[in-house]
């Protein structure tokens, strides 16, 4: 269904700012970068305007945060808190949640942001594409990729 | 739930803020608590936007400030807190008038006259739609001057509820009824259960 775009900055906040929120979280782990991330994503946003329809609406947000996570993260090397890493990803198979943090702060950027939407946030491949903006084999292949070396990293 | 809920609305705050630095939002709004329920208010560059009983804008009122600020209109408590500040100090009757400008911009010439003619009515007192039509310069328009009153997008702090028919009866009221009365027992005290049936209680 196709519905209509924001018309104000306040209608696209009210509409994605917990979910972009949740996401930048996942992306950088920790709380002070996530809101630097969640901030630059919606100016971002805003100087871009206007958005695309509704239903792009949500993927353009995802490609601007997954960007600027991507820009950022070249700029510093990215830390994952334990502590926002266990929302994300919660022990099992007697793995601990610091063999995951480890694992993921290896990846490089585009690699952590396709292992955070697949295997943290299950989106379609469809998403995880738009979010990255690049095919969807790619995206297949950049999940694939990043889940061997999370899984080759807690072995 | 609460927490991350907090955590956003903390985010957001700063990012209006820079939003406002970097000249991208010209609107500030907010949801208020009051006595007559919740209360979506807007503050921009020109004062006072609108004020909707309710949490959100009406779709007429959303259009008219798109229409005339573009889509720089953000959740921004900090621009706004001026008038939930005033709001407060009304509903705890600490405060007769509103200092706040009221921006009438896009609204059409008899529609600005109507509104100055309702923010000449004094704290407490009484008029009637007539009365309201005759000081906007239209006195053999009552009716267009009702409508004019009834589509008042800054109630309270433009005193619609201060205007009673000519039968001393209530009237009407955008946030119902029962919020005019409130708003009536706030200024007046009792407010009696049909109005004002003698017309000399009305000036």
């Amino acid at each position: 269904m196709v519905t209509d775009a924001a018309r104000t900055f306040g209608e696209l906040l009210e509409r994605h700012e917990r979910e972009i929120f949740a996401y930048a979280l996942r992306l950088t782990g920790s709380r002070a970068d996530a809101e630097d991330l969640y901030q630059d994503t919606f100016l971002a946003a805003f100087r871009a305007w206007p958005p695309p329809r509704r239903d792009n609406e949500r993927a353009w947000l995802y490609r601007i945060a997954t960007n600027k996570a991507i820009d950022g993260s070249r700029r510093r090397r990215a830390t994952v808190s334990i502590e926002d890493l266990r929302l994300a990803a919660p022990d099992r198979d007697g793995i601990t949640v610091v063999d995951v943090a480890n694992a993921v702060r290896r990846l490089p950027a585009g690699q952590r942001a396709a292992f955070v939407l697949r295997a943290v946030e299950g989106r379609p491949y469809r998403e995880i594409a738009q979010a990255l903006d690049c095919s969807e084999e790619a995206a297949r292949a950049r999940v694939s990729e990043a889940l061997k070396k999370v899984k080759v990293a807690v072995r | 739930m609460s927490a991350a809920v907090g955590v956003v609305a903390e985010a957001r705050e700063r990012l209006a803020a820079r939003a406002r630095r970097e000249g991208l939002a010209a609107v500030g709004y907010d949801t208020v608590d009051s006595p007559v329920g919740p209360l979506w208010i807007a503050l921009g560059p020109k004062g006072v936007a609108g004020i909707h009983f309710g949490s959100g804008p009406s779709e007429g009122e959303l259009r008219r400030l798109i229409r005339l600020y573009g889509p720089g209109i953000v959740p921004d408590r900090r621009t706004t807190a001026p008038l939930a500040r005033e709001l407060d100090e009304y509903f705890e009757g600490k405060r007769r008038d509103f200092d706040l400008d009221v921006d009438m911009a896009g609204l059409t010439p008899f529609h600005v006259r109507v509104l100055r003619a309702l923010r000449r009515i004094p704290y407490g007192a009484l008029t009637t739609y007539q009365r309201v039509a005759r000081q906007a310069g239209n006195e053999k328009a009552p009716r267009a001057a009702g409508r004019a009153v009834g589509a008042n997008p800054i109630p309270i702090v433009v005193p619609c509820h201060r205007v009673i028919a000519s039968d001393g009866t209530l009237g009407g009221y955008g946030g119902g009824l029962d919020t005019k009365r409130r708003l009536l027992a706030l200024e007046r005290g009792e407010v009696p259960s049909g109005g004002w049936l003698k017309r000399d209680q009305v000036n």
